[in-house]
């Protein structure tokens, strides 16, 4: 191999070559935004207080007092900031409002028509981009002002980017669970409908126990527990199987992947039945938790960051510091890297491969009472395929199926990636069916990476 | 042998990102459409109503100077939140919704109407608490169960009989379809003694052809001596008729389904389902984008518009043009 020997030029390039195969995930991750952000270079129109200045600054200009405006927004918080911004540059120049419009079209088309019934004149109308568009505003006989447009990548803008961690915030809350089960060299098939049944749970409870509309903090909260509880007892009956009885993983993950979608969806349907009043059948739709209160952990945000994103980052530190700090931590590498080994060395093996995929079961049930609140209710057809999405973000993490090797930072950045894509092909408006098939070209190549990494490590020993 | 490792991870990269390249060029032409962007999230595009739906939609928007942006939300409402979401990302003028849960879609347009980006809905209405919508376009699925169940009685005669429903319970419109029907079946039976039509079991048929057609073969077993079949789509509707012709009951058990789309009007003129009461996608389509464009205009419209079905039958069949 020729590259030791340009001298110092061969040692840097493979300095490089070392951390970019150390960090490949990092560096994937890294070249998909950028694809993405190349992608998604669109004209912005930004509704803030900054640009409803520099339309005020354009009107100063171009029509001086006596200028009569009419100011037109929507009827939302930026907007109010954005008109206010306008009335503020204009406060004192002798420009004169003529009226403001809060709302949509039809309110504007009805303004006008009162500023014509009492005679009033109009010169000109200060908006955004967004309403300069509509009818009544572009057939008004008065100038119409807007802020300038730039370009810069959708894909790069705030709203975009907490989108896409947050819509997938609950891949990678179960993604950590996922990563210790398939440390152990398991897999857990029944992430999905655990989540389902937890959020249907925590929906019945809520609504059927806990008080309904006038359920308190606490009994949600409780609600809330009973159907993390329930998600890691599954855990806990597929540990059994897998430990006491030496049932494959996959095939007792199985089971309980069809067993808690029946009962997520025998619960939903009862519920819905006494709602009407028993007799007829109920319809498998989501189960309403109608405190508001409830809403807040999908819904809520602190400091501008989405609840699920915080809850995504508090479990992923403590999930890291278990796998890398503890003495747990190291048993489930060492189960994951040779069982009979660790057995023999000591390691508590049953215990530890129980704790894992009860854990595993409680991390997809916090999965699903994340997912009932964003939608304000348990949907019982919640998480479907889900199992799926979750290993692929583990594996493209740089886990190994065979066990034993694998980072709680690299699933989170393997469930980054994955989410990248999805948004990246979302917002520039690809079909899901070719989505499909770049995950599972994703996919393959993880998993081929993996099995070869052995084989070339075995090379890499040999004199080149 | 590292470098053919990094190599590798080149390829691999590339391929994914190539992937993603290759679709973005599309998405891109989309800069330059005078007007703006509408956002639809379709149901499922799997079943061709909702393909029709999106088509007439992208075709009409496009006389009137927008371009139609169509996901695919595959019946989750989850994926279709997420779709809503990344329309007010991206900024579209408005966005249109095939409802995949009619209550858990709330929260995502309660964010559209916080971001003043008006939902439109199509089909299936949205009826979750403090959302605002600012118009429906569907079918009158009420009345159309009303239609389906006079063209059951006219297909028994006045033997009656029993009859089974294929129903799919997620979605509203069947719920008021199968309402409708058990209406009109009630009023036939008032008063009488003889010829009664007995509606012995609701299946679920899923308003797909394999779960139609599963729910039927297990419905022959269960109900031997049914006369009729309601199912509330062609979809279920042909997967019955698959089943009744294995078992071969299809002579005496006669179907009527619900659309009126291709393969479901072909199926009448053959004979094999009696009759449907018809949909028409292709002008849910065009009204809602007209609905649309007359929002932008501030012009008023009609907030909620049901389309009648009406009833089409063999003879209807033979005289379609659009059947080849």
């Amino acid at each position: 191999m020729p590259e030791g020997a340009g001298g110092s030029v061969g040692r840097w390039r493979r300095k490089l070559l070392d951390l970019l195969g150390r960090n490949l995930s990092v560096v994937v991750l890294a070249l998909l935004c950028l694809i993405s952000s190349v992608a998604t270079w669109r004209e912005q129109n930004p509704i803030t207080s900054r640009s409803g200045g520099a339309v005020a600054r354009q009107v100063l200009e171009a029509c001086p007092a006596p200028c009569a405006v009419l100011v037109v927004a929507r009827d939302t918080e930026a907007d109010r900031l954005f008109a206010r911004a306008i009335e503020e540059g204009l406060d004192g120049s002798g420009v004169r409002i003529a009226g403001r419009v809060f709302g949509q079209p039809r309110d504007v088309r009805l303004e006008l028509e009162r500023l014509a019934m009492v005679g009033g004149s109009l010169d000109a109308i200060a908006t955004h981009r967004i309403a300069s568009e509509w009818g009544p505003v572009r057939s008004a006989r008065a100038r119409v002002f807007s802020p300038g447009s730039y370009h810069w990548p959708t894909f790069l803008t705030a709203r975009n980017l907490l989108n896409v961690v947050n819509q997938n915030a609950d891949i990678a809350i179960i993604a950590l669970g996922m990563t210790l089960v398939i440390l152990t060299a398991g897999i857990d098939l029944s992430v999905g409908s655990l989540l389902a049944l937890a959020g249907v749970i925590t929906a019945v409870a809520a609504q059927e126990w806990f008080g309904g509309v006038a359920a308190s903090p606490a009994g949600l909260l409780a609600a809330m527990l009973l159907g993390v509880t329930a998600a890691a007892l599954g855990g806990l009956l597929s540990g059994t199987m897998v430990t006491a009885f030496r049932v494959p993983p996959f095939v007792a993950t199985l089971g309980l992947m069809m067993l808690a979608r029946g009962l997520a969806l025998i619960l939903a349907v009862g519920h819905q039945r006494r709602l009407v009043g028993g007799g007829a059948e109920g319809t498998p739709e989501a189960v309403r938790v109608d405190a508001a209160a409830f809403a807040w952990l999908g819904n809520g945000s602190v400091l501008g960051v989405p609840n699920p994103i915080v809850l995504m980052l508090v479990l992923f530190v403590a999930a890291h510091l278990l796998m890398t700090r503890t003495m747990f931590g190291r048993y489930v590498y060492a189960v994951g890297g040779n069982v009979e080994a660790a057995r023999l060395s000591g390691v508590p093996v049953t215990a530890v491969l129980l704790a894992v995929y009860c854990l595993c079961g409680a991390f997809a049930g916090l999965a699903g009472i994340v997912d009932a609140s964003r939608f304000e209710g348990g949907r019982p057809n919640a998480g479907e395929l889900y199992e799926l999405q979750v290993i692929a973000a583990v594996v493209v993490g740089g886990a190994s199926l065979a066990g034993g090797r694998g980072r709680i930072a690299g699933t989170l950045i393997g469930a980054m990636i994955i989410a990248v894509i999805q948004n990246g092909l979302n917002i520039a408006g690809v079909a899901s069916y070719e989505q499909k098939v770049v995950f599972g070209a994703l996919i393959l190549a993880a998993v081929l990476l993996d099995r070869l990494q052995p084989r070339l490590r075995r090379f890499r020993r040999k004199p080149l | 042998m590292k470098r053919a490792l990094t190599w590798m991870l080149a390829a691999m990269s590339f391929a994914v990102l190539g992937a993603c390249g290759g679709g973005t060029d599309g998405g891109d032409s989309s800069g330059s459409v005078a007007r703006g962007t509408i956002g639809f999230s379709a149901m499922t595009l799997k079943n061709p109503f909702f393909k029709i739906i999106a088509d007439t939609m992208t075709a009409e928007a496009e006389r009137h100077g927008f371009e139609v942006v169509v996901t695919d939300a595959e019946r989750d409402v989850n994926r279709q939140s997420q779709q809503v979401d990344n329309f007010l990302a991206s900024g579209v003028a408005a966005i249109v919704l095939n409802p995949v849960d009619r209550i858990a879609i709330g929260p995502a347009v309660r964010r559209a109407n916080e971001a003043g980006v008006p939902v439109f809905t199509s089909d299936l209405q949205a009826v979750a608490e403090g959302v605002e919508i600012a118009g429906h376009v569907g079918t009158d699925n009420y009345q159309g169960g009303l239609l389906a169940g006079e063209a059951m009685i006219e297909a028994l005669g006045e033997a009656g009989g029993d009859v089974l429903v294929l129903h799919f319970k997620q979605a509203n419109s069947c719920v008021l379809r199968v309402d409708g029907f058990r209406h009109a079946i009630g009023e036939y039976n008032r008063d009488r003694t003889e010829g009664r039509i007995e509606i012995v079991a609701e299946l679920e048929g899923g308003g797909l052809r394999d779960e139609g057609y599963r729910a039927m073969a297990d419905g022959i077993q269960a109900y031997p001596d049914l006369a009729g079949v309601f199912a509330i789509n062609d979809p279920s509707a042909l997967g019955a008729r698959t089943a009744l012709e294995q078992a071969g009951r299809a002579d005496q058990v006669r179907i009527v389904g619900f659309d009126g789309e291709i393969a479901g009007r072909q199926a009448i003129r053959e004979g094999k389902i009696y009759a449907d009461p018809i949909q028409y996608p292709d002008r849910m389509g065009i009204m809602t984008v007209q609905n649309i464009v007359r929002y932008l205009d501030g012009e008023d419209f009609e907030r909620v518009h049901l389309i009648p079905t009406e009833l089409y039958r063999q003879a209807d069949a033979e005289r379609d043009p659009t059947l080849d």
